[in-house]
């Protein structure tokens, strides 16, 4: 029973972990962040298996996560008050060109950063971005301006 | 009509939006209520709660520093007219983990026959992986871990090493480890110590 509640907690944590971390660290997956999240899952499998070489116990803490994650959806889709809770909210950081410096500040995303993913979506400058928007997922995503 | 679309229309913002369609700038993003994501109403305080959870977080790797976690090993002392022991070890350890336990027994008075007896506590849910130098005799007294070690002449001291490994599964707050030494049935001295074991 202890390895379907070390993989609850552990559950729990990393959630409220890429919760709280902010979105701006969720949005970039850079090689360090590549290591850094192959330690992490290192750590964590330790955690919870410890010394069980089983494939009971890996079956345990895979249905464990698997039934966790899905409800965490469920609720996410079933009961909308808790989606902020659960899943966050979006956030405009740029409309008509401008960024909202509070909203980027809040986010610790620099001017430096929101160029550089906009340049991602071949959009030169944010001159020509009608909203930017970063999501829940971390990712900014932009919408230009009607060129007529 | 969606919830977020009728939201949408009722905030104040959309006032804003309307006047941007009317001269041709593109329309808010669907979903997107201008109060709540723009101007974050209602949502100052997220911000607040995220910092107090983050310092949560960073509060248990400081905790683990000032050993809160363990395995930092402490060193208990008695002494008695007839002998003085001394414990090195951790009182706090965590799952899986492997820590030494060295007992340090100094005779100022002659002991013929000293026996060190450990309180069930000490194999409870760990392996007792070494004991050097090897005891003359083990046995169990009434339930108790009883180690004979032999003659320690007046004013020398017998060190016994232990090697502990904790199982993963074993938890356990402040369960009782004392250490007692005695001259044959003579009691010499009890050592107070406790185990705090974390998941």
């Amino acid at each position: 029973m202890d390895i379907a509640l070390r993989s609850a907690v552990i559950f729990v944590f990393i959630y409220v972990l890429m919760r709280i971390v902010g979105r701006r660290e969720l949005s970039s997956l850079e090689p360090f962040d590549l290591i850094l999240l192959v330690v992490l899952g290192d750590s964590v499998q330790q955690a919870v298996t410890q010394d069980d070489y089983s494939v009971t116990g890996a079956v345990i803490v895979v249905a464990t996560i698997a039934l966790l994650q899905v409800s965490v959806s469920y609720l996410n889709f079933k009961v909308p008050r808790l989606r902020p809770i659960l899943d966050g909210e979006p956030i405009v950081i740029v409309q008509d060109g401008k960024v909202i410096e509070g909203n980027a500040r809040r986010e610790r995303l620099t001017l430096d950063d929101i160029a550089e993913a906009a340049r991602l979506q071949q959009i030169a400058s944010l001159q020509d971005v009608q909203w930017a928007v970063l999501e829940t997922s971390g990712e900014l995503s932009f919408i230009e301006k009607q060129k007529n | 009509m969606f919830e977020s679309c009728r939201a949408h229309s009722a905030v104040p913002g959309r006032r804003t939006a309307s006047r941007a369609e009317s001269t041709g700038v593109a329309e808010i993003p669907d979903s997107i209520v201008l109060r709540r994501h723009r101007d974050l109403q209602g949502r100052h305080k997220d911000v607040w709660v995220r910092r107090g959870l983050l310092t949560l977080v960073a509060v248990v790797p400081i905790l683990g520093l000032f050993n809160v976690f363990g395995q930092r090993p402490g060193k208990p002392t008695v002494a008695t007219s007839a002998a003085r022991l001394q414990l090195y070890a951790p009182s706090r350890a965590r799952g899986g983990l492997l820590y030494e336990a060295r007992f340090r027994i100094t005779a100022r008075q002659d002991i013929k026959k000293a026996i060190l007896v450990l309180d069930p506590g000490w194999v409870e849910g760990q392996q007792m992986n070494t004991v050097e130098p090897s005891p003359l005799g083990q046995a169990s007294r009434d339930g108790q871990l009883e180690f004979t070690l032999g003659h320690i002449p007046q004013g020398q001291s017998f060190l016994l090493f232990t090697q502990f490994q904790v199982n993963p599964t074993n938890v356990a707050w402040r369960r009782p480890a004392n250490v007692e030494l005695f001259d044959g049935t003579k009691h010499l001295l009890t050592l107070k110590h406790h185990l705090t074991i974390y998941p």
